[in-house]
């Protein structure tokens, strides 16, 4: 039980960490396949780009 | 399966949109923002007559075709470009009854892009109080296009909208009016350069910031075969433009459209009057400021003490239910802990988000930029950023959310990463135990010191805001329009719909979008305070058992003993605790202690202490600071833990701090100096990872949270250090 309990926690540990660094690290086109074209204002200094 | 088609909600501010869009779609809704940027991106579902289904997407408000915001951009890009998967089949253009003349310049715009569009007339039942009447056929037969009378307070008109919408293949497409005729030359030249595109939208291409596939503007300024005219040129013929699409609107409505001037004014001007009177202005202001301030402080607390006690319940409940162990240790103390930290946070989201709505609603919100837009912009802020400012004292995140008010993303930015620096309500508790430890008794001009240096932290965080926002506005290269046009829009009661679909949709938008940031680092953090990799951490409840019987109990738990078994902190009535009990509470919070002492998070604490010590530190300070980044609150919850006392009992925690010694300098390790340096780095340090997480959704990029983190805690630690420095 104890043994289970451990992995649980490693287990949770684990999807928090990865959601992290996918969030804060990973540029989202990896999960996308490709990068989106709407960048919307058509310029390069407009704070979205 | 039924057919479902795109329709695009556009229209002017203040013309109703939103209100058609919930009463088109309902609860059938999602907001979330436009790929790679942050305009929000609403839409939804309707279901139409025979068996149709509508995607509705509600764009952001824009006056015409030419963009003036990033917002006014994205509606444009989405109308030009047909590869767009929510491309239009229909666009419905809102408008709103008393401004028709204004609406239809978007509308005759909208028009001359071949897109069936239908033009609804929103707010009819104003038009008996307002004097007007309208020649509805006519002006269908004119325009060339289905209109619908709405009244989105009345709901009425809402159901000939979705036939027309339903029967969108008959609407017609004829363009209003012929642009060309400003410029002939130079449109038979475009058309002759591109002629398998329409000429409208190549004009629009060529005088707008804005592109679509794969019609870009770099491809028609690399085209030879065609010379576009200079940017004044340009800004002329649109000019042009304008006033053709108004001669054509004048000339329609002039036959369709008339006001009894008589029957309406009066209660508008005497309101406004009063609104943005030069003193009433203000005063009536700052009284709403005040009740909204007092809304999400005080009247927050019931709803927030009664989430805190559940989950406090949900807490002993599944430790009493599930076997014991570490994984029922992280759903009671990582994972509900998480999410109560981010539930306890609704009260004020949803009160601060009710107050905005109705504000913006009434048509409030308007005449409060148009007062403080003159006090705010010389520092790069916006009219509307003093309500983010000021909701900031009780918490930064509504108040960070409450920044989408702001159309303008230069100013909108500044206030997000300024807004942080206002006292909030969490860096209280820090305050309240360091300034009752540190700073002297005494008083200046009848104030005590105690009560001036409370003050002097919230005027400093205001301080350090405006001078943020002052450089910021200095060095943020983001283009954004210098001229300030705000339109007054008519009094009227809320909608309870409209504000209570904000409120829904802004705590939602919180929960589910933040939330689940929060809760990963909440998991981590207790992942990184409960566990250990030394003997000491893995044996530490018979080390301290040890310890204890053979050299009694720490100076911490006499002090717990003295402050209990006088009965200072003890309930009246029941007396003292009994000895016994009080040794096993002490017993248990001496292992906590020692626990997190070789905990991950405390050899984190050790290892930073380095870093710390020129301020004032020592490591347990360090820990402290450390787990305060999940909340700035939880740096007293921390010592008290570390200290080994019972984190209830303020008394008993401040006891044994002030009673904690500075083994390098055998002072009290928090005096004057240090006491001073930490209230500074909680000050102006960025420690809330939930801000961070809600910034980070607002501006859609990690760059600005991770920059306002990097700044504000190195601002925090040179003015921590100096402080300590000058006062040691």
């Amino acid at each position: 039980m104890d043994i289970l309990q451990h992995i649980l926690v490693y287990i949770t540990v684990a999807i928090s960490a990865l959601y992290l660094v996918n969030k804060f690290l990973l540029p989202k086109s990896i999960w996308a396949g490709k990068k989106s074209n709407s960048k919307g204002c058509g310029q390069g200094d407009c704070g979205c780009h | 399966m039924s057919k479902q088609i795109n329709v695009a909600l556009i229209g002017n501010p203040n013309t109703g949109k939103t209100s058609v869009f919930n009463q088109l779609t309902g609860l059938n809704q999602k907001v979330g923002n436009y790929p790679g940027i942050t305009v929000e991106k609403k839409e939804g579902i309707c279901k139409l007559p025979r068996g149709v289904k509508a995607h509705i997407l509600d764009l952001p408000g824009t006056y015409s075709l030419n963009t003036t915001s990033l917002d006014e951009s994205v509606a444009v890009e989405l109308l030009l470009n047909k590869n767009d998967k929510d491309h239009p089949d229909v666009a419905i253009v809102v408008s709103d009854v008393e401004n028709l003349k204004r609406n239809l310049l978007l509308f005759t715009q909208i028009k001359d892009l071949k897109i069936p569009t239908i033009l609804v007339i929103n707010m009819a039942d104003r038009m008996s109080r307002k004097g007007i009447t309208i020649d509805i056929e006519l002006l269908e037969k004119k325009l060339n296009s289905k209109i619908a009378l709405v009244s989105t307070r009345k709901e009425t008109g809402i159901e000939r909208l979705r036939e027309l919408i339903a029967d969108y293949k008959n609407l017609s497409k004829t363009q209003n009016v012929d642009t060309s005729v400003i410029a002939p030359e130079y449109f038979a030249s475009l058309k002759e350069a591109f002629p398998k595109e329409d000429v409208y939208k190549l004009w629009l291409v060529i005088t707008q910031d804005v592109n679509f596939m794969p019609l870009e503007k770099t491809l028609i300024k690399d085209t030879s075969s065609f010379t576009t005219k200079s940017k004044s040129e340009l800004k002329r013929l649109q000019q042009k433009e304008t006033i053709l699409r108004y001669q054509f609107i004048n000339g329609i409505l002039k036959e369709t459209y008339k006001v009894d001037a008589n029957a309406a004014k009066g209660f508008r001007a005497t309101l406004d009057k009063v609104l943005t009177h030069k003193v009433f202005g203000y005063v009536i202001f700052f009284l709403i400021l005040l009740t909204i301030f007092q809304a999400i402080y005080g009247w927050s607390e019931y709803p927030m003490d009664l989430i805190d006690g559940f989950f406090a319940s949900a807490t002993e409940w599944v430790k009493d239910t599930l076997p014991p162990g570490v994984f029922t240790n992280l759903i009671a103390e990582g994972i509900l802990a998480g999410i109560g930290g981010i539930v306890i946070f609704i009260p004020q989201i949803a009160f601060l988000f009710l107050f905005i709505a109705l504000l913006e609603e009434t048509g409030y919100m308007s005449r409060v930029v148009f007062l403080m837009d003159r006090i705010m912009r010389p520092f790069g802020l916006s009219g509307k950023s003093v309500v983010p400012l000021i909701s900031g004292t009780a918490c930064a995140i509504p108040a960070v959310m409450a920044t989408r008010t702001i159309e303008n993303w230069k100013e909108r930015l500044i206030t997000i990463l300024v807004t942080p620096f206002t006292t909030c309500s969490a860096r209280l508790p820090v305050y309240l135990i360091i300034i009752a430890l540190v700073i002297p008794e005494g008083s200046f001009l009848g104030l005590s010191y105690k009560a001036l240096t409370l003050m002097s932290l919230y005027l400093m965080g205001f301080g350090a805001a405006i001078l943020s926002a002052v450089i910021l506005n200095k060095i943020l290269k983001i283009k954004s329009k210098s001229f300030f046009v705000v339109e007054m829009p008519n009094y009227k009661l809320p909608l309870l719909k409209n504000v209570g679909y904000t409120v829904l949709e802004k705590t939602k938008s919180f929960v589910f979008g933040a939330g689940k940031i929060i809760l990963a680092i909440s998991i981590i953090l207790w992942f990184l305070g409960s566990n250990g990799f030394s003997d000491e951490f893995k044996n530490a409840e018979t080390i301290v058992t040890n310890r204890v019987q053979e050299n009694g109990f720490s100076a911490s738990s006499e002090i717990y003993f003295e402050t209990h078994q006088n009965g200072t902190t003890a309930d009246e009535g029941s007396g003292a605790l009994a000895r016994k009990e009080l040794e096993d509470r002490a017993l248990a919070q001496e292992i906590a202690g020692y626990k997190l002492e070789h905990s991950y998070m405390g050899y984190m604490g050790k290892a930073i202490e380095p870093i710390v010590r020129p301020l004032g530190y020592d490591w347990k300070i360090g820990i402290a600071v450390l787990t305060s980044f999940a909340a700035r609150e939880v740096f007293v919850g921390t010592l008290a833990t570390i200290y080994s006392v019972g984190n209830d009992e303020e008394e008993t925690i401040k006891n044994r701090m002030a009673a904690e010694v500075n083994t390098r300098t055998n002072k009290p390790l928090f005096n004057l100096a240090s006491g001073v340096s930490l209230l500074l780095f909680y000050a102006f340090a960025m420690q809330c990872m939930s801000t961070l997480a809600v910034v980070k959704k607002e501006t859609n990029s990690w760059k600005w949270p991770a920059g306002q983190l990097v700044f504000m805690s190195l601002f925090a630690y040179i003015v921590a250090l100096i402080a300590y420095q000058l006062l040691k």
